[in-house]
């Protein structure tokens, strides 16, 4: 199982793309509120118009909350190399993106930063969304 | 017991390689797989390919039988325009009309809460030529297709000589007519019903459109596109946008169905 999750993570495309989007960004995300999760996966949404990935996060008092993340459309990220299995329900992340102005615990997520320490594109319309991985910025 | 023992390590020695030469050819077929998994990856039949087997985008502009030359292809923007500004010749600026101009404001007012794509409605022409998703075109003698993947749409350019037609029914992408003058092919689109925006920006559109587009394959691998846009109640002249096509080969269009998962219109909030 391990080596699977590690063929499907190799096959996770580093080379960057442009995004595709059916809504406006700045209508549902905030670019100045960068944000890095770092959590549990707890269920993945590989559907159009975008992926979603639900993560279980602790918060700094270790109490767990389930942030939804909406990646790019799954068909921007297939053409990146990602699979709908790429990441799965367990898998550890890092993710880095905006949070949704409404303060929920939504984020459109720029970049995954995988448990290998590789950081991909997510295929977001947003900052970042020329496609270049940037994992550093904007730590929770 | 030796020979015993000898056997066991034998075996043992013929599993793990067994084991090492099952898991390679899983490897293998995985990888072959996932190279042409839903033809993302599978060569294109008809592509002229540089010596390392690459296609040679730079080769000459196919043409048809009659000598025209042929578009078909899967085709993608060369960049992402959201903002249709951004797709203006230099020096130019969108010519609103004052209802053109408020509803424009409106619109930027609530960063596009209310595009109607965003509820996974059609995308405006414009717009839809410019995101970075592939479309198909299919020449035929009769009618230029193309096949969108954004939102899984499609359009019928007739190409037999037919005029624009009398329309009492406006629709999203109207209804296209074109033809050929030298080595550009133009197409004439007229009969919209004033839904679709021109683009995420908000950009308006009426009943009142019409859409000019000129397409120009200068070699094998790009397409130069203008696009006119008339529309005399939202703008107070004709305005163009320029678009530049990457052919897409080896690929395929998927299929995009943006109901299926469709979660955020709700919680759009704009500023």
């Amino acid at each position: 199982m391990k080596r699977l999750r590690l063929f499907a993570a190799l096959c996770l495309a580093l080379a960057p793309a442009a995004a595709g989007a059916h809504h406006s960004f700045a209508a549902q995300y905030d670019a100045n509120q960068p944000i890095t999760l770092d959590g549990v996966i707890t269920k993945v949404e590989w559907m159009n118009p975008h992926t979603y990935f639900y993560v279980d996060v602790a918060d700094d008092k270790g109490k767990v909350v389930n942030w939804a993340v909406e990646g790019g459309a799954p068909n921007v990220l297939y053409r990146e190399g990602w699979k709908p299995t790429s990441l799965k329900k367990g898998d550890r992340v890092s993710i880095l993106g905006s949070r949704a102005k409404n303060g929920s615990n939504q984020i459109n997520a720029t970049s995954f930063k995988l448990p290998d320490g590789r950081c991909v594109f997510a295929g977001t319309s947003g900052p970042g969304g020329t496609g270049t991985p940037n994992c550093t910025v904007g730590r929770r | 017991m030796q020979g015993v023992q000898g056997v066991q390590k034998v075996q043992e020695v013929q599993r793990v390689r067994g084991a090492i030469g099952a898991a390679l050819a899983v490897c293998v077929i995985a990888g072959a797989v996932s190279v042409s998994a839903q033809w993302q990856g599978y060569k294109t039949p008809g592509i002229p390919r540089l010596p390392d087997g690459s296609p040679n985008l730079s080769a000459p502009a196919p043409k048809t039988v009659d000598g025209k030359p042929d578009l078909s292809g899967i085709w993608q923007a060369s960049r992402a325009v959201f903002d249709l500004a951004q797709a203006m010749k230099k020096g130019e600026t969108v010519p609103f009309s004052a209802d053109g101009k408020r509803i424009f404001s409106e619109r930027r007012a609530t960063e596009s809460r209310d595009d109607p794509s965003a509820r996974c409605l059609p995308t405006g022409l414009p717009v839809r030529a410019l995101l970075r998703t592939p479309f198909k075109i299919i020449q035929t003698p009769p009618v230029m297709a193309i096949l969108y993947e954004s939102r899984t749409t499609f359009r019928q350019i007739m190409t037999d000589g037919r005029p624009l037609p009398e329309v009492d029914w406006p629709a999203w992408n109207g209804f296209s007519v074109g033809g050929w003058q030298g080595d550009t092919f133009v197409a004439e689109t007229a009969g919209f019903n004033g839904k679709p925006w021109l683009d995420q920006a908000g950009y308006p559109a009426s009943d009142a459109l019409r859409i000019t587009e000129r397409f120009r394959r200068r070699d094998f691998g790009h397409m130069d596109m203008e696009m006119v846009i008339d529309d005399r109640k939202m703008y107070t002249k004709p305005w163009s946008i320029v678009g530049e096509f990457i052919l897409q080969a080896d690929t395929e269009l998927l299929e995009f169905i943006c109901e299926e998962n469709e979660k955020d219109s709700a919680i759009l909030d704009g500023k």
